[in-house]
């Protein structure tokens, strides 16, 4: 078990950059996530940490190791790739075993180190078996097994869940998860789903166009996201420009809205800068009958409503003709028809104040 | 930034000797005989080719060769057009047969086939007799009129039919299907959809066969000579060869023959890389094949029986003659015997040229293993600078005539210690196994691409070196490519003919096909041994084309086209 760190780590295919000076730090034992989305370079990033590929800048630590530029036969890695990378020509037992082979273990201690990750995702009576003959949940716990049987110092999963159907993708998280707390080694894993990431990660970077533009917990990211980009790519979120008004009692933005509230604030951000007011949907509450029209309180007319059975969604046009989705839990009753006039507030706690110049997300950090 | 090329020590020297083999033994051969056509008392001039131009043999050699070779491709484009569509365009019971049943007749040499057919249509042979005796005709008919250019165009023509289907039907079926839907939805149908939405469409794919037909029939130097058909190109640089020091017009004739081949060759690039049609939409349609009904099927199993036994009777009349005793103005031998397979192995020309034979395709298949495996791989997993050049050198072999490289290998190493006329077993190994590398290459390519990187990659991720995931994982997983390619290599080998008879000239080095030739000249029981060397190189060949097959499944046509 080692941690990983990348420092200014550059990658680039011909005249693209694919991977722009990203550091990172992954902690021993730690469960991190790269997250973004397709093209975003977080597989090249798994990848030059494996070995595959050699960054053209920056360097790859193991701990204290410099492995930049080591072959990836030697860095005692785990990778489970996305499409499994089953050799066909061997069995189950071949497979897992075959890591151990190459490091001359012993055949009575390979054998009980490969029954033993076998058994651990329930593989045990597949042994025999030829990949081909497996479904793709019972490759996957295979591959799964062949790269922890080894005792890698890093496991590395690139997208390992995205050829499953939905319900055994459910199914895997939690075994992933199980086999994390049970083994406690270090774990990269890449994906583009944000509900896994949400799900199963210690920490996780987003990532945009090579670059990382915000780590941190899930509940950071999803709470406290610190771009437009991060906020749009994790969960559903309402954005509202505005300008900062004078810090009173929380920060205040003027609106097409009217003023609205927030409690916290970026550092960075002045009086009379362009701000996002970011709010989730479910900081918006309705606001029954006459109440007290309060701060960050609007008006809109709801336009559609569509029941998930846990929740509610709605879609409300506000006065300045901006839509805000805003979601009902446990919606024992409908709260309003399309074409009502209703109220809203915005929770102050859960409105999160975000740079709005420019696109360039990228220079957000 | 630069591109980094995977560039070690081991990888440039091997690179470089790539570089001094395909140097050595591609083109300096050719480089010496266009030297030596045009570079005359060391000076430039046209002195030669102004002599073959104008001397009445060589024109009519030439132009003899230009109307086999357009005979011969007009010919194999009737035969296979109306094939490609009816196997294309239905299913039926037994495709799969029948896709195995066309490919039968290329692979069986018509060097071979040309003995038995001689046989057979002979002026005295069974063909004739039959018909007297049955009172058609009082007459024989010279069936191979025209000095033996007909003979000659039928064996070209029932050898080279599959490759032109082979090329036709993989265009076919490469037309988006609602591409003729469209047209018929439009109004269009039967030969004029064909003519003006189908066919087009496949001319890139027609061209391609096509071109290779004729410089096929335009080169082949087997079947003219057994035919004795001696008026045309190849057989007219075969002759020069052994006084080629009075007679130097061969360099010219070379010359002329590579010149063709590179002019069709970027004929065909231009027509086909102006027509290069992109199918775009395709695979939601659920393929243009249909059903064939009961009556449909029955036609085409008819058409293919009727073909391929016609296809095969040369092979199987050499099979009858092999077993001959006395076979004289009848219709079927007198008697029948097996002492001429006996006589294959007893005769000393016949037996030690099995031996020199197997000895030379075991090096040159070791040779094209080696060389195939490595090319292939350098194109396919590495990046190293001139990748296009090393795949566009390696198989040009595959568009130059047999006939081309043998001659060059002869007369540009004449008086080194690779002089063909003193020991010729080298230059043989080589000229055999640079004319197959193409094969091997194909096969092996195919095999890595078909092979994902990623299973290579969680091999060297658990800890394996190149090399080791090279031989537990990757040759393993190609092992059915490898050995297909091996396989074809080694049979064609086994039985080459262009190279065999220009290299070899003393009797001790002969191999088999040089033996089969000599045999034929001989008048007492020289045909009777010939047929059954003939029927044991047609089994060999049958034998690891069945071998190859079972490894390569349906994959194996993809070998056969350009």
């Amino acid at each position: 078990m080692v941690s990983v760190t990348l420092d200014q780590v550059t990658k680039r295919f011909d005249s693209v950059i694919a991977v722009d000076r990203v550091s990172l730090e992954v902690e021993e034992g730690e469960f991190f996530f790269l997250l973004g989305p397709s093209g975003c370079g977080k597989t090249t990033l798994l990848r030059m940490i494996a070995g595959f590929y050699r960054p053209e800048g920056g360097h790859v630590r193991f701990g204290d190791r410099d492995v930049t530029d080591l072959p990836p036969n030697v860095r005692n890695t785990g990778m489970v790739f996305q499409n499994y990378a089953l050799w066909p020509h061997m069995t189950v037992r071949k497979n897992v075993e075959y890591g151990l082979a190459m490091r001359n273990v012993e055949r009575s201690e390979m054998d009980r180190r490969v029954d033993r990750a076998l058994g651990m995702v329930q593989m045990g009576a597949y042994a025999d078996r030829s990949p081909n003959q497996l479904s793709g949940g019972q490759q996957q716990r295979v591959a799964l097994a062949r790269a922890l049987v080894i005792e890698p110092d890093v496991v590395l999963m690139d997208e390992p869940l995205s050829n499953l159907d939905a319900r055994l993708r459910l199914e895997m998280r939690e075994q992933i998860l199980a086999l994390h707390k049970e083994i406690g080694t270090t774990m990269i894993y890449v994906t583009h789903d944000q509900k896994e990431a949400l799900a199963m990660s210690n920490r996780m970077a987003v990532m945009d166009s090579g670059r990382v533009v915000q780590v941190g917990t899930p509940r950071d990211l999803y709470q406290r996201p610190a771009s437009r980009f991060v906020a749009d790519f994790i969960g559903e979120i309402n954005l509202i420009p505005g300008k900062l008004l004078d810090a009173g009692s929380g920060y205040s933005v003027e609106t097409g809205l009217g003023t609205l509230r927030a409690e916290e604030c970026p550092a960075g951000l002045a009086k009379g800068d362009g701000v996002l007011c970011a709010i989730r949907p479910e900081g918006l509450a309705f606001l029954e009958g006459e109440g007290t029209p309060g701060d960050n309180t609007v008006t809109g007319k709801v336009h559609s409503v569509i029941y998930l059975g846990e929740v509610e969604q709605y879609l409300i046009e506000l006065v300045d003709g901006t839509m805000a989705k805003m979601v009902e839990h446990d919606p024992v009753t409908q709260r309003a028809q399309p074409g009502d006039d209703v109220r809203l507030r915005f929770s102050p706690t859960r409105v999160v104040l975000l740079p709005s110049r420019g696109e360039g997300d990228a220079e957000a950090l | 930034m630069l591109k980094r090329y995977d560039l070690s020590v081991g990888m440039m020297l091997f690179l470089g000797s790539l570089l001094v083999f395909f140097g050595l033994f591609l083109f300096y051969p050719l480089w010496y005989a266009f030297l030596n056509a045009f570079w005359i008392d060391g000076r430039l001039s046209f002195e030669f080719f102004e002599f073959m131009l104008t001397n009445p043999v060589y024109v009519e050699s030439i132009l003899n060769s230009f109307r086999l070779a357009m005979v011969t491709t007009i010919v194999t484009t009737i035969v296979a057009l109306p094939l490609a569509f009816l196997l294309v365009r239905y299913d039926f019971r037994g495709k799969g047969l029948v896709n195995g049943l066309l490919l039968v007749p290329m692979v069986l040499p018509p060097f071979v086939g040309a003995i038995g057919m001689r046989q057979m249509f002979a002026r005295f042979g069974s063909v004739n007799l039959l018909l007297i005796q049955a009172g058609l005709i009082d007459e024989p008919i010279d069936f191979f009129g025209g000095g033996g250019f007909l003979g000659v165009v039928v064996l070209e023509v029932l050898h080279l039919y599959p490759i032109m289907y082979l090329n036709v039907a993989a265009a076919l079926s490469n037309i988006d299907p609602s591409m003729d839907e469209a047209a018929r939805n439009l109004g269009s149908r039967g030969f004029k959809l064909f003519r003006t939405v189908t066919f087009p469409l496949m001319l890139p794919g027609y061209f391609a066969g096509a071109i290779i037909v004729f410089i096929w029939a335009f080169t082949d130097l087997g079947t003219p000579l057994i035919f004795n058909f001696r008026r045309v190109v190849a057989v007219e640089i075969f002759n020069s060869i052994s006084d080629l020091n009075e007679n130097p017009v061969a360099y010219a004739l070379v010359v002329l023959v590579v010149l063709l081949t590179v002019f069709f060759f970027f004929l065909s690039k231009s027509v086909i890389g102006g027509r290069r049609y992109e199918m775009i939409s395709r695979g939601h349609v659920s393929g243009a094949s249909r059903q064939a009904s009961t009556g449909m099927t029955f036609l085409i199993w008819g058409v293919m029986i009727l073909l391929t036994s016609v296809a095969l009777l040369p092979h199987l009349s050499i099979v009858l003659t092999s077993f001959t005793d006395r076979w004289f103005m009848s219709v079927f031998p007198e008697s029948y015997t097996l002492s001429h397979y006996g006589m294959v192995f007893d005769h000393p020309l016949s037996s030690t040229s099995i031996q020199i034979s197997l000895f030379l395709s075991v090096l040159s298949t070791a040779l094209d293993v080696v060389l195939g495996i490595s090319i292939a791989y350098l194109l396919t997993r590495t990046n190293v600078p001139f990748k296009g050049v090393l795949d566009g050198v390696a198989m040009l072999p595959l568009a130059l005539p047999g006939i081309v490289l043998a001659f060059g290998y002869l007369a540009s190493y004449s008086g080194t210690f690779l002089d063909a006329r003193h020991f010729p077993l080298p230059l043989l190994v080589i000229a055999y196994g640079v004319r197959r590398l193409p094969y091997m290459i194909r096969s092996a390519y195919a095999g890595f691409q078909q092979t994902s990187v990623a299973l290579e990659e969680a091999s060297l991720n658990l800890g394996a070196t190149r090399l080791r995931t090279m031989f537990r994982v990757t040759f393993p997983l190609i092992l059915a490519n490898l050995v297909a390619g091996g396989i074809l290599c080694f049979s064609f080998a086994m039985l080459e003919v262009s190279d065999s008879l220009v290299l070899a000239m003393k009797d001790e080095y002969f191999p088999i096909t040089r033996a089969i030739y000599a045999l034929m000249g001989r008048i007492a029981d020289g045909a009777y041994i010939a047929s059954a060397m003939g029927v044991f190189g047609m089994f060999l060949l049958m034998a690891s084309l069945f071998l190859a097959g079972r490894f390569l499944g349906r994959r194996m046509g993809e070998l056969f086209r350009v």
